[in-house]
């Protein structure tokens, strides 16, 4: 067992058939338990790190790693990455009208469940179900509906986090789980995030943001700043403080850099 | 008539309406062209191949004197009947010949009538005479339309007097037993003023070494008022071309539905005409295919609007794998005088294999000018967004595709009006996605 939960080693990637890459050697390790923030301007390659992560096929990694356990998931697809314990909280989620929110976490569950073990019973599955609704105080009607079909945006996101709890991560992604939303929304994501933290003490959670704003109600153990596809400064909590005043212009300069690595 | 026309036991004959009918169909089969792929209406299916020559025509009006045992039905058969919910009135047919009909005595009482075509003859003559094969055939379709009404092996009446409600479905299953004929079934649906049915025609067979040709006319008259869910499943095995000419006639406050269901054959062309032709009249007009292996589908649409202040909705939508392919081809016709008519026109189809070809035409022909019409048509691939969403929750691709295919399906499947039907249906599909 590695001592570290999520590796991010000197990773170099692209978009498919474009010649540039985004990511240009970005390097992160998250700890069981921690929360990490990662911060940054537009176009810094904040959001392209969380698909890469989790195997978006639209990006193509020219180099470095990425470990979780200690075992190197770049080879793995997407679906493998999930039930290798990886969650992915999309800063767009798709609409899939037609199917509902209850039939789609269903095959979900069942897909990580073993031959031996066979389908969850229905039963079993509405009790889970049911159970996290209430833990994230959303109406049971919910699960009923179609998959983020007709949903507003703070909808979109509670659906993230109820399946981010039906499917119990080791390690979350959550890319701008923030965006978009109004300040009951956004208070009610962060609610359930800290919820589901509470029950799982060892879930790992790299949170992408370009505000400030969540970080009065979600606390990062750690603060990274993403410029151009690196991580060009990372901190404490206090760290996030200083970009809310000072904008990220100061950090393009090295010898400003009033912060050591954690 | 053709050469190979078998008679078989327990037949009670033609009466003289049918043979008659008949006849006439046979001298007018004989005097039309046969519809070559240069028309428009037959482009995408050669109907060349069709030669009733080579096949043996099963054209005599059977009625067997006992109904059939269950554990002499074909297994598939029994399980339809075991999951059907159908305590209205159930038909079972074999290549056209009545194995066993039943009707539950509350609806024989009030006046209710579901026969075979032929017996109904002597009973109801003037029904006869009044309603059937008097549907408005489109010239390219005659040919087609007069081989049927020549070749009838069989079919049924199902008559519902004034105000009656039937609420259970009444059921019809169509089994084709083997290779080598052709069958030729009709379905005379009169639903009289205020009253309501919903009528299931199922087509079934196994998987055939060789080949069999199934056609089937369908004529629905409403009366005012009165409401028909009419709905098709074509679930024949390999080996079936299956040709269906399907009419609804509605009149003044009537509304006839259609949901057409094709799974199976190996070709599948089907006519669905709604004429409009009353003022208030409404017609659903509803279909879901799913292709695979080298199956063709051919859907030719009319929503035929001849009088004011009727609606017409359609929606029809195929996936396809493998080889597949599928030809929407739909038109709204406005008459002159068919002011605010409401009408639209939705096609979509999913290819999921690079190999599939869906072909969509639908267009509007319309001579009155205060309508609101609609037409809208795509052909896509399943969406990488929606597949990379759900891969990331850890279904795989394939389960990811299933679901996608649910998804799309589900718009359609969520207006069957028949809860039995569509968990069937739903079954069925999900057997044939195969994961």
């Amino acid at each position: 067992m590695s001592e570290y939960l999520l590796e991010v080693k000197g990773v170099h990637a692209r978009v498919e058939e474009e010649g540039t890459d985004i990511l240009k050697g970005v390097d992160l390790v998250v700890r069981p338990g921690e929360m990490h923030a990662l911060m940054g301007p537009n176009g810094s390659g904040k959001s392209t790190l969380a698909k890469v992560i989790a195997g978006h096929p639209g990006y193509e990694v020219t180099g470095g790693e990425i470990l979780l356990d200690g075992e190197d998931i770049l080879e793995l697809e997407p679906d493998e990455r999930s039930r290798a314990g990886i969650f992915l909280a999309f800063q767009y989620p798709a609409e899939i009208p037609g199917v509902s929110i209850s039939n789609f976490l269903r095959t979900a569950v069942n897909a990580r469940r073993s031959e031996d073990e066979g389908d969850i019973g229905v039963l079993d599955f509405q009790m889970a179900l049911n159970q996290k609704l209430e833990l994230l105080r959303v109406d049971k009607s919910f699960a009923a509906r179609h998959v983020n079909d007709g949903f507003s945006g703070g909808e979109k996101k509670r659906n993230e986090i109820l399946q981010m709890a039906m499917l119990a991560p080791s390690m979350a992604v959550l890319d701008e789980t923030d965006s978009g939303l109004d300040i009951d929304a956004l208070r009610i994501v962060a609610d359930g995030v800290n919820t589901l933290l509470e029950a799982d003490r060892s879930m790992g959670v790299l949170l992408i943001t370009h505000y400030k704003r969540i970080l009065e109600y979600l606390k990062p153990d750690f603060v990274h700043v993403m410029l151009d596809g690196k991580i060009a400064h990372s901190g404490g909590p206090e760290l996030a403080d200083q970009l809310e005043e000072m904008g990220y212009d100061w950090l393009h300069e090295p010898e400003a850099a009033p912060v050591g690595q954690p | 008539m053709a050469d190979g026309i078998m008679t078989r036991p327990d037949t009670v004959g033609d009466p003289q309406i049918l043979a008659e009918r008949r006849q006439a169909a046979w001298d007018e089969y004989r005097s039309l062209p046969m519809p070559t792929r240069k028309s428009e209406e037959w482009r995408y299916t050669d109907l060349a191949h069709l030669d009733p020559e080579a096949f043996e025509h099963i054209v005599d009006a059977v009625v067997a004197p006992e109904p059939a045992a269950t554990d002499d039905l074909p297994g598939a058969v029994r399980d339809v009947l075991a999951g059907s919910d159908s305590r209205g009135g159930t038909m079972i047919e074999i290549d056209g010949g009545v194995a066993r009909l039943e009707l539950d005595s509350a609806w024989v009482e009030a006046g209710v009538i579901f026969a075979p075509i032929a017996l109904l003859a002597e009973q109801r003559p003037e029904l006869l005479e009044r309603f059937l094969f008097s549907s408005d055939v489109a010239p390219m379709e005659r040919k087609l339309w007069a081989l049927h009404v020549a070749a009838l092996s069989g079919g049924y009446v199902l008559y519902v007097p004034e105000n009656t409600h039937i609420d259970d479905p009444v059921h019809i299953i169509r089994w084709l037993s083997r290779a080598g004929v052709m069958v030729s079934t009709h379905s005379l649906i009169i639903v009289e003023r205020g009253a309501q049915v919903t009528v299931i025609d199922e087509f079934m067979s196994e998987d055939l070494e060789g080949e069999a040709k199934s056609l089937n006319g369908v004529e629905v008259f409403g009366g005012d008022g009165a409401l028909v869910n009419y709905l098709a499943l074509q679930r024949f095995g390999a080996g079936v071309k299956h040709f269906s000419m399907q009419h609804a006639n509605t009149p003044r406050d009537c509304t006839l539905n259609s949901f057409n269901v094709s799974l199976g054959a190996d070709l599948a062309r089907c006519d669905v005409t709604s004429h409009l032709l009353g003022p208030g009249s409404d017609s659903e007009m509803l279909a879901l295919w799913f292709g695979g292996r080298g199956q063709h589908f051919d859907y030719h649409t009319l929503q035929h609007h001849a009088a004011p202040h009727a609606r017409s909705d359609l929606l029809f939508k195929g996936a396809l794998t493998d080889r597949a392919d599928s030809v929407f081809r739909g038109l709204i016709r406005v008459d002159e005088g068919a002011q605010l008519t409401d009408a639209y026109q939705t096609n979509r189809n999913l290819l999921l294999s690079p190999d599939s070809e869906a072909t969509t035409l639908p267009s509007l022909e319309i001579a009155a000018d205060d309508v609101k019409c609609s037409h809208g048509a795509t052909v896509g691939q399943v969406d990488e967004h929606q597949l990379f969403y759900l891969t990331s929750r850890g279904l795989t691709r394939a389960q990811a595709e299933r679901l996608l295919v649910f998804g799309f399906f589900g718009e359609v499947l969520a207006r069957m009006p028949v809860d039995s039907v569509r968990e069937r249906m739903t079954d069925a599909i999900e057997r044939k996605i195969g994961i």
